[in-house]
This record gives C-alpha cells, structure tokens and sequence, in this order.
C-alpha cells in the first residue's frame, strides 16, 4: 500500500464496518434472516469462543491454524523458488521457454479440484499430494512473472555489459537478475495470493486438519456460524501474510535498488 | 415463494456487496404446473429406476428436473437454499442433523435399511480379527454420511477413540484410490467402492448387527422441503406411488429392473444385480408399520433412530443440539405415504 | 524484449517436441501396468473416450453443452466483475474517501479462498447459475478492482492537472487521462483474474451442477473414470489456455500503445 492515509479518512474507513455492522445486527435480531442463512453477533462470538477453548474435532484451532501455513508455505515456498528459477530460465534462453511453456501455460487456469484424484491416486493421503496442490498452483504464476521479468531487462545495458566483457553468468547475475527482480517479487505475491486460495481445495483430500477442512465439515451440517467464523480467520490471515509479504518485499526491493 | 424473494433481498441489502443482482429470484411460473426439482444420488437403487423410465413426468405431468447430488448433507444445503423439493435417498444421519436443526425438511418415505450394505471392509492382509486391531490404523470414510456415523458408533462402543484409530475423510471415489496405494488399512463406505475393495485384496469386517442392535441403524430415505410438501401435496404423494411401482417392478422383475438400474449407474447389469441385493429395500405398507414410520398417532422406531442419531452428532459436535423424540415424530408425515397407498 | 524469443517455426517445433515426450512418457507409464488402468488412463484410451463422448455425450450431456456451460459461467460472472471492478476500483483510485470506504472489504475479499464461502452462496443465492456466477464474481471482483484502484495510482499527477486547467470536467479526466494511463495495470488485472475465475469453476460446479466440464470430471471421479477425468483436465487446460490467449489479443489491441507512452 501507498503512503499512510491521511487522518481526516478515518472516519469513512471505520463508516462503512459500521454499517455492515448495524445491517448485520438488524438483520439477524430482526428474525428477518435465519440464522442459516446469516448467523447473528451472538452466535459468531459464542462459536469463536468454542472453538478457540474447546478446538474443532480433538484438536485445538490454533493446531488448524498451524496446519494450514505449514501447508501454505511449504506449497508456495517450493512452488515459488523452483518456479521463479525455471521462469530466469526460460526468459534467459529461448529453448528452454519452448520446452516449458506448453505445460505452464497449461497448467496456470487449470482447476486445481479437477486433478484432485489424480493427486490422492499418485501421492497418497499424506500431506504431500496437499502440498504438491499448493506448490503446482504457485509454479506457473511465478514462472510466468520471473520470465517477462528478465524479458524486460534493459537491452542498452545488456548490451554494455557484455561490450565490457562479462561473462554470460555475470551479466545474468549482475543485469538480468536485478532487473527481474521486481517482477519475480510481483510474481511471489501473486503466487501466494493464489496458494492460498487454493487452501480449501488442498485440504479437502483426505482431511482432518486444517482451516479449510474444518469450513468444509462445518458447512457438510450447514453450520454457518463455524462457516463464518472460519471465513473470517482464514480472510484476517491472509490479508496479514499479503501485508507479510510486502512488508518483505519493500525491503528487498529497497536493498536491490542500491 | 415471495418469502424467499423478500428474505434474499434482505439479506442481500445486508451484506451491500453488490452481489445482489445475481439474486436468482425464485419467481413462481405463471403456468399451472410448476416443476419439481429433485436431488438425487447416482446409485444403484429402484429410485434411479423412477427418473430412468420417467415415471415421476408420467405420473404428474410435470417438468421433473433432476439434479445429481453427492451427499445428504448436499441436498440439505439444496433443500435450505429451495434449488431442491426432494431429497430421493438422503441417509438418516443427514437427515437427523437437518432436523435438529429446525431445517424445513419432512420425511415422507424410506427406500431402504441400509443394514449389511454398509460395511466395513479391511486389508485381509492387515490381520484385522477383532476391533482392537484397529488400533493404531487408518481408516477411511465420507464425514457425515451414515457410514461415519456407524464407524464412530463401533469405536465408541468398544471403548477405543479416534486418538486410537485414525478416523480419514474420503470420498468413495478417493477411498479407492487410496486403498490401491495401500495408505489405508479400512474403510467404512458402501457399493460401488465397497466392492472395488473387496475385489482388491479387502474382505467384510462385520459390524453392522451388533451395531444395529444397540441403535446404530441406518437408513436412506425420501424428505421434502416443507414448503413444497405443503403447496404441493400431491406431487410428493405422486413420488411415492411411483417408487412404489418401482419397487415392485425390481421385486417381479429383478433381472430387467437391474438392467435399467445398471444403465443409470453406468455399470454391468451383474454388478447392479448384486448391489441391489445388498439393501432391504423397504416396501411402501412395511414402512407404515410400527418398526418403521409408524402411523398417525402411533410413531413408529424411527423416529427413535433419527433422535439416537442426532444425540450422538451433537456428540460428535458436529451440530449445536438435538430436539426432544417429539422434535423426529413431528418431522415425520406419514400422510403422503398413506395416499399413495390408498 | 532484449532477445528475440526463438523464431516462430522453431519455437513451436521444439513445444511440439516437449508435449509429445510428455505424451510418451505418460503411454509408457500406464501402458507398464505400474499404475492400475482404473485409476490411470492411457492416452489411447482417454482418445476412444473422447470418440465416445463426442458420439454420446457423457451421461446425456454432450461436449460442446458442458463446454458451453462451463464457459458462459465463466465468462459471466468474470464479465459482470469487469463492470463492476473497473469502476470500482477507478474511484477508489480517485477518490480517497471511496478508498478509505470500501477498501477493507476489497482487501478482506482478495485473498479469501472462494471455496471457503462457496456453501453460504448456495444459502443465500439457491443451487442455479445465479451461486456459481456470484462465486467467479466474487472471485474477480477484488483482483480487478486492486489492480484499477493501482492503476490510477500510477497517472502522473501533472497530466491530470494540466487536463484540469485545460478545462477538461471530471468524466472527461476520467475518460481521456486516467483510463488511458491505468489501462495496463487494469489488463494485467483482467488476466489474473481471469485465470482465477477459470480456476474456481470447477468447484462452482462442485455442488448441485446438471453440466459443465467441471461437473463431468466430478462426476467421472465419482465412478472412478479416470479416461474422462484425464479428458476433462485436458480439456479444461485448453480452455484455460484460450481464454487467456483471448484476453492477451484484446489487450494487445486496446492497450497498443502501451510502451510507447
């Protein structure tokens, strides 16, 4: 995000959470929306009580929560490391794009549910066909992003560089890399905006753990007020790892812009 | 109908999200025949003989639209929303669960005791002889089907917890999966699966009388969104009558009812056949016997079911609370079955 | 582009090269019996199964009816975000006060998986298109919405203000100065959304659906067909791919002075 909003904006931010608040409580004290349709206040605040005392299942939330970001970072961790080198790659040498993008290409707006079997038949029921779901959902994105990233790289001072008589492996390390850089970073935010967003999917197979799971058996009996609560946590988290991740960024972006 | 208009509006103008205009309003059709729509499981069962052979279209001259669900819990969530006026197959642990609920859903009929159907199937190479051998392995089933329910009924009856054995949430589909990679030791589900893992290595671990005998029954049945049964009456008595018909013809003709089913089911007529077999399918006059459904005045055991069932979901806390016996005999009407027979 | 990509020719016969290795390999790993046929088709099967479906239909259903479903949901529910996260995310863009207003709930809605409120759309907007259009909706609104708001972020200041004094009025501004500058940004919002839309559709049509590519793979989980499930995945990659294709010629259309500027 931008420069710190000016003060004087405060009260539209807190304006608006007001009224959903207000149509929130009207709505459900009314007796207007059943409780199925639109849990009230009460039945959220009693639900999150019980489930951060007693746990979902046999397992504390926080042990859900925990499961789930293991899960996140390791899917995005690996998906986007492997997927930014392979990008440098393919954005590097033009063969290896030929050779690659066909199944990136492919692979980037496929449905990660349609595979979900094929995952469970080639990996099991652990945590690796969860996590092979993550990691295949970060890998495009972040492939993709790496290589238009060196794509771009400036052609002058390429050109100068190699004039000066760098070796192929400098100019890559000391032009193309930096000049990616911001693009890659773009690319890992993406990739995790998309990871975890695939969270539920992941967790559906064979499940037991996790948030995802736990909103998909509460919403098997039309629990909606675990539903709610659920949806408000794994929101509240991600907009803290998006938040993580730009924080991080800004840093690095800082330190490469030296 | 214009209830669920005003309260989608509501809730729309609630949330503000501008999602509003997406809002499908259920609009009543001006003609005199609306259509029913029906939530219905993919399975080898005579319900599937009523939408191959159009029997319901026939009978009512209604448009019947058929819509493919894959679990009770499903079709709850369909009959809540009104995209579903019947559940044809709903097991009686998700049932259960919608009625403690204050769900608008009445059951109108039963299809079949599931009795032996379900079962629990385990790696003959695995040793498993006794339920305590269970400790310490993987056993797999789809989370709040009646299967689950009869899995944590066993466990719970022979003291063990699902700290002792680990309790997995799979689909059929995943549960074969699974098994022929041999990450699973068990599994507690129903045909076809069942009978993939039978043919792969996976012999009967019988559960199912000593678990009926202490009230873990299970049985699939027909519901009706409330609403729908009120306004239109005589379409649910209509399904009835021709699950009836259904019935008989699988009783007087089992080889040729098999063949339809098996086409529906896309499997082998052998297959069909043999599945059909497992369930006691429960005809329409046995149903209003005190075993059963009961009759006016008189609730039959089922209602006592439903009531077991519920008690040990909000166990389980998979549900907030279960109603008082009086809560499953009100959510019974028998009337419907009562018309089709008459 | 400081390299030119391999030449056209060359390009695509060594792709053609790659994906055909990739056929080969998958031929020889279920033709090795290592995987059980059930759960693992051969390419010549999931091909006699597309015979068979182009000839039958699946279930009653026939191809172009599911592709078509799957498409037109696809396609609704991400144009609809379109109408409405351009603007959207323009005044935001704009206006401070409508940034400060709306923009907690665009950032909540971001990163929610789609999946996760998929049964509370079932409750409130019924088991029809109307849920699955509101879920893609739900799913591209936020994205396109971000990338106009950052969009109009990125007009220089001046330009604006010399619009002004020229005496240009505020829709004019935005019209001529902002949409232009922000258009970029915003197709690059587009495409991601696109490919998030795309990829939430089968589970839109994971629950209460009579057709779409995505209930006939689900469906054929269901009975274990593991021909057209490979099927469907093959099929909904090259949808996927083609859309996206889609979406780039548009962009390379309307944003063709991108660069220039």
């Amino acid at each position: 995000m931008a420069a710190p909003e000016p003060p004087h904006l405060w009260p539209w931010r807190v304006g608006t959470i007001a009224v959903l608040a207000v149509a929130w409580v009207a709505a459900t004290g009314s007796g207007l929306v059943p409780a199925v349709f639109l849990p009230s206040p009460a039945d959220l605040w009693d639900s999150g009580v019980d489930l951060v005392t007693e746990g979902y299942k046999d397992r504390p939330l926080l042990d859900h929560i925990g499961f789930s970001l293991l899960r996140v970072f390791a899917g995005f961790g690996a998906g986007a490391l492997l997927g930014t080198a392979l990008g440098l790659l393919m954005g590097w040498r033009g063969w290896i794009d030929a050779l690659f993008a066909p199944f990136i290409e492919f692979l980037r707006p496929l449905p990660q549910l349609a595979y979900l079997l094929l995952l469970i038949i080639w990996l099991g029921i652990g945590e690796a066909p969860k996590i092979c779901l993550l990691f295949l959902a970060a890998l495009p994105v972040a492939a993709v992003a790496a290589r238009d990233g060196v794509r771009r790289a400036d052609l002058t001072r390429l050109a100068a560089a190699r004039t000066l008589g760098a070796s192929e492996w400098q100019v890559f390390r000391h032009v193309v890399l930096p000049s990616a850089l911001p693009d890659i970073l773009i690319g890992a935010r993406l990739a995790l905006g998309i990871v975890y967003g695939t969270l539920i999917a992941a967790e559906i197979i064979a499940g037991s753990t996790g948030l995802g799971w736990m909103i998909v058996d509460a919403g098997r009996f039309l629990r909606s007020d675990r539903v709610f609560v659920g949806v408000l946590i794994i929101g509240l988290m991600g907009v803290a790892l998006d938040r993580l991740l730009v924080l991080a960024e800004h840093r690095i972006v800082h330190w490469a812009g030296r | 109908m214009t209830h669920t208009i005003s309260r989608r509006g509501a809730l729309g103008g609630a949330l503000g999200l501008g999602t509003l205009v997406l809002g499908r309003p259920h609009v009543a059709r001006a003609a005199v025949k609306p259509p029913i729509n029906i939530g219905y499981f993919v399975e080898t069962k005579p319900t599937n003989i009523v939408k191959a052979q159009g029997l319901l279209e026939k009978a009512t001259g209604q448009t019947v639209t058929w819509t493919e669900y894959g679990s009770g819990a499903e079709i709850n969530a369909a009959i809540v929303a009104g995209g579903a006026d019947i559940g044809f197959g709903s097991g009686s642990s998700p049932v259960a669960a919608a009625i403690s609920q204050g769900l608008p859903v009445w059951l109108v009929g039963l299809v079949d005791n599931i009795g032996p159907a379900e079962e629990l199937t385990v790696r003959s190479s695995a040793h498993i002889h006794s339920v305590a051998d269970l400790k310490g392995r993987k056993v797999a089933t789809p989370f709040g089907s009646t299967s689950h329910f009869r899995l944590l009924g066993l466990l719970k009856q022979n003291g063990l917890t699902q700290k002792d054995v680990t309790v997995i949430d799979l689909r059929g589909d995943a549960i074969v999966a699974a098994w022929s990679r041999g990450d699973i030791d068990g599994a507690y589900i129903w045909a076809p699966a069942k009978s993939k893992l039978l043919a792969d290595g996976g012999s009967v671990f019988k559960t199912w009388d000593k678990l009926d005998a202490v009230g873990y029954v299970i049985a699939d049945t027909i519901v009706a969104r409330a609403g729908f049964a009120e306004q239109q009456p005589l379409a649910v008595t209509a399904l009835l009558k021709v699950y009836g018909q259904a019935l008989d013809f699988y009783r007087t003709q089992p080889d040729e009812a098999a063949k339809v089913v098996a086409k529906a089911a896309g499997v082998s007529p052998d297959v069909a056949a043999a599945d059909l077999k497992e369930y006691d399918f429960i005809s329409l006059a046995d149903q209003l016997k005190p075993d059963w459904l009961g009759s006016q005045g008189k609730p039959g055991k089922f209602a006592e079911v439903l009531h077991h069932t519920a008690e040990f979901l909000v166990e389980q806390k998979s549900i907030k609370s279960a109603g008082p016996l009086a809560t499953y005999q009100k959510a019974i009407h028998t009337e419907f079955l009562r018309q089709a027979l008459a | 582009m400081h390299k030119t990509p391999l030449a056209g020719p060359v390009a695509c016969l060594l792709s053609a090269c790659s994906v055909a290795a990739a056929l080969a390999t998958w031929q020889a790993l279920a033709a090795s019996g290592a995987v059980a046929p059930e759960l693992l088709a051969s390419p010549a099967q999931v091909l006699s199964a597309l015979a068979e479906i182009l000839r039958e239909g699946y279930r009653g259903t026939t191809l172009a009816h599911n592709a078509a479903a799957t498409i037109g949901r696809c396609l609704t529910g991400f144009g609809l975000a379109v109408i409405l996260g351009v603007p959207l995310g323009l005044l935001m863009g704009l206006q401070p006060r409508a940034a400060a207003a709306l923009g907690d709930i665009v950032q909540f809605l971001r990163p929610l998986p789609p999946l996760s409120y998929m049964i509370l759309l079932i409750l409130w907007f019924g088991t029809g298109d109307g849920s699955k259009v509101a879920l893609l909706f739900l799913t591209a609104l936020p994205i396109i919405a971000s990338a106009a708001m950052a969009g109009v972020r990125l007009v220089p200041r001046p330009r604006i203000l010399a619009a002004r004094s020229l005496g240009a009025g505020f829709w004019q501004v935005v019209w001529h100065v902002v949409l232009p500058s922000a258009l970029p940004s915003i197709f690059t919002g587009l495409r991601i959304a696109l490919a998030a839309a795309f990829s939430t559709v089968v589970a839109a049509e994971l629950l209460a659906a009579t057709d779409g590519l995505g209930w006939m793979v689900l469906s054929a989980s269901r009975f274990l067909r593991s021909d057209v499930i490979l099927l469907g995945i093959l099929i909904l990659g090259v949808v996927g791919m083609a859309l996206s294709r889609a979406l780039l010629l548009i962009e390379r259309r309307v944003v063709h002075w991108h660069g220039r500027a």
